[in-house]
This record gives structure tokens, C-alpha cells and sequence, in this order.
């Protein structure tokens, strides 16, 4: 009989206008593995604050261990016994590896006020073994990948020898090898008796290592259900509320004459001798392992780095694109892969943000016509279903799935005939990616050429006419819609079977 | 009364919210005010005197203009220690060329020097990829070391009465020249800046410049600009303050980048670019005016004045950084969804 661990009742928290939770409850057991599910907004962070401490509850009750608990601050949390892994990485990157682990508790390793370096190392050497984590202690963090930075920092939670961790998106710089190093260390926690509560976008993985997934709307606490009895489908409707049986809902679009041809590019140590073509009005999804070099290849069409070798040519002419400004003149769009680092620009008003690409087309000897201005960021803001108080207020207060459409909102003024998407639905929840679905259909339906990268198959799967797969640089796969298969999707992507249509 | 209190500020949370929002956005204005009314009382009067306030306002105009071309940079990201020295450069080689060419001549040099001299920190930053702070750090002392050169370290004086009146100068009975200047340059700063095309560009650079890129702005050229915008207000800056003391030194405008740091700050553009307030560096200069003629008025030594502004600066930066933690508190409580 699992032993009850922890248990939230009744939790409620108000901000000033707003019912964030509304008697909100959850329960984990030892040794469990709890995944909580919603959209964002849903709640998930802000019960997860008023768990660690963060935040007060206005009402309900906790009860951790079989005692009330009441954290009054994160740090009161850890003591107890509960630790996070957030979302953003917080290292110190001129330290360690082990510095970075034991920061903060020095005290453990010191003696007469020197720390006693080996002691040290012996502990995060049995921690790295434990969890089967090859890195040296002594590596400079700097020097870590941003998937071995992630598993310092998971580390580290781990290190706290906490009851609970709570894991906020965990795998989000993670590649696949990483993730499976990731569940075997969920696994081997939840051995020893720990709960993890995991926090994800990602349906497969929460299939993959949930016991039972609570999921969240709204602020309201919708349902409970064991992982195994129950499939991707009914979770989505419990998370958005509503069948989504047409979130791919896909109109058969005659593609037209070819939009985009890309010959033979390179670039040294990313890809080699890319060569495809996309259509005006088809979808072509590029499929592929992080790291593949899918992501390169779209920042060297659109000249954020630079291609060694190959041509590109846009309505069947010979382009020449140094640089993004470049792109845009020849219109193409695109929508990078990192938001907050490519994308909005945090501290400018959502309007400046939407209209920063398309200024060129409203200013008069360098003025800018404000009127313009505001009445098409209007339009698109509504034709979009941007959710916004004003726009001059910052980007950054919006949620993420409203920041990713301004950024689509500012290429589509810029009337795009060719628009790259590279992971555009990462980290939005599952409302707003219905949307952007949407908005791909229309504007394939429109007659624009569009590109989507994407790491998630049943998305690509969904909204593309057409995949390629890379693998290591090279294009191994090219399916069309009616031979999609997750199967062999996968086994290109692995570099396990090749099947470069001949191309005259 | 706890509990009362705590009640009261959920019902009137907006508004002083709003007020709160209102005086950090604008806290060189409300400083400036406040100011205004201390220095009135303490003076009994005598800091109205026209005499008196006509001097706080030629010295402001100086750090003024230094401040609105300081504002551009900060905006777009960058930072440029050298301005102190560069105007101190421009300076003596405008009072050199003043005596032996026409006037017009002269300044059009003198503002190409600035001009040069602003490019050239924008082009080392920028195409050799080095960090502004210690590039400019170095240009200034090229710059000192150059005006020292064609000075031969001895001052430049006997300038001629037109020389003299863009600084000292009166148009319109009572307004002082160097304050007509200060506002023109405020006024096409501003339209620059917030009107047109490439101050958007400036600012989506200070933002983001990764961002900006991706937009197909021209990242490189436009943060090679604001070191030449820089450059061209310093110089006005040192044609003006030549014309103010009649005499020109190498040293002239040195420490002038830390008042002008300060003054930018109080007036609202912050360290990290992005924004861009002009109205809030000539209040933040005005700021500073105000309270260099108060220590003065209160028979202050000029020691114990170095001690003052460099509290002074801290206490902006300080202020900086609270408006910064307020807002990020907000967003963090208002996330729309």
C-alpha cells in the first residue's frame, strides 16, 4: 500500500482581478510519479509556488509527511524536503561542475574554513555514478553543453536528497540521449522512495514516466487519471475542455509553381549538400534529432549564419542573401527557434515588437506612420486572437503562446511569400497551437510557401503535405502525407534507413 | 490598524499603483520638482534670482547636450566613456580654429571632429567585436593625450565675442542661447528617436540586438551610429562650453561621461538599453545643475562637491535598479494569459 506523502486540499489563491487557483487539489505518494498537466495559465506554476513557498495560499491546506506544512519561503521548502528544477538553467558558469552543485553548502566539505576540495569531489563523484551521469567534477561549466548544463542543474535538485522534486519542463534543452539519462534517474528516485512531480508540454513524455497525470484548467482542478488507462487524446480534451478531433484539421491545397529551391548548400561541420524545393501553397516539414543540423540549415537559408557553398533561388531566380534584411527583401519570413533569445525583444511595447520587420512600408522619408501603424497592428492582433491589454504595453507580460503570435503577426506584415517555422509551438500550450495550426492551413490555402521544423512528429505529421527527414547533416528521408508513419520517420531521423528521393 | 491597512491598499491598489508607476517612469520630473521647491526654501528666495538661475541653466545646457547624445547610445546598447575627453578635444580645437578661420567654419570642423571621433569608437566596438566600455576607456585617453598634443598643455583664450555668445548669450531678452541650442538638439533627438524608422531600429537594437537582427535591421551600422551621434553631440557640447568659459583646456570635459551617466539615469534610460528617455536626461541635467548650485550657494567646497555627486550617482543607479525589480515584480504579477 502506497504511503501518502503529500496532500493539497481546498488551495485557493487570488491576485488582485484574478482567480488563479480556485480550490485546487493534489495528492502524491511515495515513490510516484505525478505528471501535471494544463495549458499555460492553468494554474500549474502558481500552485507549484504556493508548494515551494513562494506564494501564500488565501485558503485550503497542505499536509507533507503527515504534518500541516506551511513553507514560508523556497528555501524553508527545501529544508523540509521539496525542491525544484526550473525551466531556465541557473548556473554559474565560471565554476565547476561540482562548485555548481554544492553551492550554497560548502559548510558540509569545511573544515577550520577551507574546503576540503576532495571530500567534495568524492560526492559528486557518487552522485554522478548513482545516476550513471559521465561528467568530470573539475569541468568548467562554460564548457558543458546546454544538455549537460540541464542535468547539472537536475542534479543538484537531486543532490538535496529532497521527498519531493518537482521538475518544471526538464527536457526542454535536453536531446533525446539526455531525456532517456533523465528517466533513468526518475526511475532510480522513485526507487528510493522519492515523488517527483513532472511538469510538461510534451504528452509522450508524460506517457513515458507518469504514474497518474492531474490535470488543470483554468485555475480548476479538473481530473486525475492513471497514465495507463488513458491515451493522448482524452488528455488534450481534459486539458483544453473541448474535443480537438479537427486540431489538424488539414484542406487539400493544389501547390503551385515552386517557391523556394534550394541547391546543394553547406556549411562545414553542420550540413552538407542540402538540395529541396517548396511550392507556393505546400507545407514542407523538416524532421530531425536536436542537433541534426535542421535548425542550421534554416538560419544559413535565411542568412543568420553564413552557408559555405550552394545557392538558393526564390519564383525560380538566383537569390543572393547575406543577410536577414536581405531575406526579407526577397519575402521570406521567419520565425526563429528561440523566442526569448531571437524572437520578441522583452522590454518594447507588443505594437513596436509586431511592427519592427514591415516598417520600411509605412515610413515617409524615414517617419512612421503612426496611424498605419496602429491600425494594422490592430488588424492583425485581432485576425491572430492575440490576447492583450494595450499595445504599448511590454511583450513580456504576455504569455508565451501570445509573444509566439506577435512574431508570426510581424512576418505576416511583412506579407511573406516564403515563411520558415522553426519550432513554433515549443513551450505554448495546447489552445494556441491549435491556433497557429490553423493559421499555417490558411496561409498554405493563401498560396505561401511554408517551412516547419519541429521536433514533436504528430505536429509535423499533422501540418505537413510533405516531411524531410536529416540525419547528421544530410537529408536520409523524404515522405509524402500519405506515407507519414512515426515508425519510419524515427528510423531516418536515426540514420537507420535512407530513402533520398532521386531528384532529376 | 495593520489589517485595516492592508485592506485599504487591496481597495486602492490601482491607483497607487498607477501613481507608483507614474513617478518611477517619470522620477527625474519629480525629483526635479521637489528640488526646485527644497532649493527655493533653503536659498530664501535666492535661487529664483534670475541671475542665479540663468547660470544653473548655461551649466546644465552643456551636460545637457553631452546627456541626450549619452541617452542614444545607452539606448542602443552601448556605453562611451569617452565623451568627457572628446569634448575637451573638440574644444580646444574649435577655440584654435575659431581665431584664424570664419566662425561657420569653424564649428562645421569642429562638429566633424566630434563626428570622426564618435565613428571611430563605433567602429572598433563593433567590427573588431570589443567590448565599448574598455574601448572608449582608451579613446579617451587618446583623445586627452591628442588635445594636450595641439595645445602643447597650455590653454586657449582671447576668443572672440561670437565665440563667447553661444555660451554666454542672450536672445529674446531673458533666455540664454546655449539653452535655445540644448532644446533644438532635445527636439530632434527626440523626433529621431521616437518618430522615424531608424529609432526604432536603435532601440530594437538596445532590446535585443539578436532579435533585432532576425528582423532585418542592420545591427552593426546602427550601433556604429549612436557612437557618431554621440560624437557629434559631444562636440556641440564642447563648442558650447568654450563659448560658456571663453577659454579652452585639454582637460575640459574631464569626468564630464560620469555626469552624464548620472543624468541619464535619473532621467529614466537604463543601463541596459532599450529605452530612450531625451526629456528625462534634461530633466536629470537639470537635476544635477540644481544641486552642484545649491552645495555652491551653501558655500560648499569643490572637494566635498566630488563627494556629493558621486553619492548622488550611486544613489541613481540605485534607483535604477529598484524601478527595474518594481517591474519586474508587476510583470511577474500581471502575466496575461
Amino acid at each position: 500500500m502506497a504511503e501518502k506523502l503529500l496532500e493539497l486540499k481546498e488551495i485557493t489563491k487570488r491576485f488582485p482581478g484574478v482567480l488563479a487557483l480556485d480550490h485546487v487539489q493534489l495528492e502524491i505518494q511515495r515513490g510516484e510519479v505525478l505528471a501535471l498537466c494544463g495549458e499555460n495559465g492553468a494554474g500549474k506554476s502558481t500552485l507549484m509556488k504556493v508548494l515551494l513557498g513562494a506564494y501564500q495560499s488565501d485558503e485550503g491546506t497542505m499536509v507533507f509527511k503527515g504534518r500541516p506544512y506551511k513553507p514560508k519561503s523556497p528555501s524553508d521548502a527545501l529544508n523540509m524536503g521539496i525542491s525544484m528544477i526550473h525551466q531556465e538553467i541557473s548556473l554559474v558558469h565560471t565554476m565547476t561542475v561540482m562548485e555548481n552543485i554544492w553551492i550554497g553548502r560548502e559548510d558540509k566539505f569545511t573544515k577550520h574554513g577551507i574546503i576540503d576540495t576532495k571530500e567534495m569531489e568524492e560526492a559528486t563523484k557518487r552522485l554522478l555514478d548513482e545516476y550513471e551521469i559521465d561528467l568530470n567534477p573539475y569541468t568548467t561549466v562554460s564548457h558543458l553543453s546546454i544538455a549537460n548544463m540541464q542535468l547539472v542543474e537536475i542534479l543538484r535538485a537531486v543532490s538535496y536528497d529532497s521527498d519531493v522534486i518537482i521538475m518544471d519542463e526538464p527536457t526542454s534543452a535536453l536531446t533525446n540521449k539526455e531525456v532517456d539519462k533523465l528517466y533513468h534517474m526518475i526511475r532510480t528516485l522513485s526507487e528510493k522512495g522519492t515523488a517527483i512531480i513532472y511538469i510538461s508540454h510534451k504528452l509522450d513524455e508524460v506517457f513515458e514516466i507518469s504514474d497518474r497525470i492531474t490535470v488543470l484548467r483554468d485555475g480548476k482542478y479538473i481530473v486525475t487519471l492513471q497514465t495507463n488507462g488513458t491515451d493522448e487524446e482524452q488528455l488534450v480534451s481534459y486539458m483544453v475542455g473541448r474535443e480537438l478531433s479537427d486540431i489538424f484539421h488539414k484542406e487539400d491545397v493544389e501547390p503551385g509553381e515552386i517557391a523556394l529551391e534550394v541547391e546543394g548548400i553547406s556549411r562545414e561541420g553542420y550540413f552538407e549538400n542540402i538540395s529541396f524545393q517548396v511550392r507556393k501553397g505546400e507545407v514542407l516539414g523538416f524532421c530531425g534529432l536536436m542537433g541534426s543540423g535542421r535548425t542550421e540549415i534554416m538560419q544559413a537559408i535565411y542568412a543568420i549564419d553564413k552557408a559555405d557553398s550552394g545557392m538558393v533561388k526564390v519564383n525560380g531566380k538566383e537569390v543572393h542573401i547575406h543577410t536577414p534584411k536581405d531575406a526579407i527583401r526577397n519575402r521570406i519570413g521567419m520565425v526563429t527557434e528561440d523566442r526569448l533569445r531571437k524572437g520578441v525583444i522583452h522590454h518594447l511595447p507588443v505594437k513596436t515588437n509586431m511592427t519592427l520587420a514591415y516598417l520600411d512600408s509605412i515610413c515617409k522619408f524615414g517617419f512612421i506612420d503612426f496611424h498605419r501603424e496602429q491600425s494594422d497592428f490592430e488588424k492583425y492582433a485581432k485576425a491572430l486572437n492575440i490576447k492583450y491589454a494595450s499595445g504599448e504595453q511590454e511583450i513580456g507580460v504576455l504569455s508565451g503562446g501570445n509573444q509566439q503570435k506577435v512574431i508570426i503577426g510581424k512576418w505576416l506584415l511583412t506579407n511573406p511569400e516564403i515563411l520558415i517555422l522553426d519550432e513554433p509551438t515549443r513551450g505554448i500550450d495546447v489552445g494556441a497551437k491549435a491556433e497557429i495550426y490553423r493559421l499555417i492551413h490558411e496561409l498554405a490555402a493563401q498560396g505561401k510557401a511554408i517551412i516547419i521544423v519541429s521536433s514533436e512528429l504528430p505536429e509535423l505529421m499533422g501540418v505537413s503535405d510533405r516531411i524531410l527527414v536529416i540525419h547528421q547533416g544530410s537529408i536520409t528521408g523524404e515522405l509524402e502525407r500519405q506515407e507519414f508513419d512515426e515508425k519510419s520517420l524515427m528510423a531516418y531521423a536515426f540514420g537507420i534507413s535512407k530513402n533520398q528521393k532521386e531528384k532529376k | 490598524m495593520k489589517m485595516n491597512k492592508g485592506k485599504e491598499s487591496h481597495l486602492n491598489g490601482n491607483w497607487k499603483d498607477q501613481a507608483t508607476v507614474f513617478v518611477l517612469n517619470n522620477k527625474a520630473l519629480v525629483i526635479l520638482v521637489a528640488l526646485v521647491c527644497v532649493a527655493g526654501i533653503i536659498t530664501s528666495g535666492v535661487f529664483f534670482k534670475y541671475s542665479n538661475l540663468s547660470s544653473v541653466v548655461r551649466q546644465s545646457a552643456v551636460a545637457a547636450i553631452i546627456g541626450i547624445g549619452f541617452t542614444v547610445v545607452l539606448g542602443g546598447g552601448g556605453i562611451d566613456l569617452s565623451v568627457g575627453n572628446m569634448l575637451g578635444l573638440v574644444g580646444v580645437l574649435f577655440a584654435l580654429w575659431s581665431k584664424e578661420l570664419p566662425l561657420a567654419a569653424a564649428i562645421i570642423l569642429a562638429l566633424l571632429v566630434g563626428l570622426v571621433c564618435g565613428t571611430i569608437n563605433g567602429l572598433i566596438t563593433v567590427k573588431l567585436n570589443l567590448p565599448a566600455f574598455l574601448v572608449t576607456l582608451a579613446t579617451s585617453q587618446i583623445f586627452l593625450g591628442a588635445a594636450y598634443i595641439v595645445t602643447d598643455g597650455k590653454m586657449v583664450s582671447e576668443l572672440s565675442k561670437e565665440v563667447a555668445f553661444i555660451g554666454q548669450g542672450i536672445v529674446l531678452w531673458v533666455i540664454p542661447f546655449s539653452l535655445v541650442i540644448m532644446l533644438a538638439l532635445a527636439f530632434i533627438v527626440a523626433i529621431i528617436m521616437y518618430r522615424t524608422k531608424y529609432g526604432r531600429h536603435v532601440i530594437a537594437t538596445g532590446g535585443n540586438p539578436d532579435a533585432a537582427m532576425v528582423s532585418g535591421i542592420s545591427v552593426d551600422k546602427i550601433k556604429i551610429s549612436v557612437y557618431t551621434i554621440m560624437g557629434v553631440c559631444a562636440a556641440l557640447g564642447g563648442i558650447v562650453l568654450t563659448g560658456r568659459t571663453a577659454l579652452a583646456t585639454a582637460g575640459a570635459g574631464d569626468g564630464m561621461e560620469m555626469d552624464a551617466i548620472a543624468a541619464v539615469v535619473i532621467g529614466g534610460t537604463p543601463m541596459s538599453g532599450g529605452k530612450v528617455k531625451v526629456g528625462g536626461t534634461i530633466f536629470g541635467c537639470l537635476t544635477m545643475g540644481i544641486m552642484n548650485n545649491l552645495l555652491n550657494l551653501a558655500g560648499v567646497s569643490s572637494f566635498w562637491q566630488n563627494v556629493a555627486k558621486g553619492c548622488i550617482i550611486i544613489l541613481a543607479i540605485l534607483l535604477d535598479a529598484q524601478t527595474e525589480a518594481f517591474f519586474n515584480r508587476r510583470r511577474k504579477t500581471s502575466v496575461i494569459n
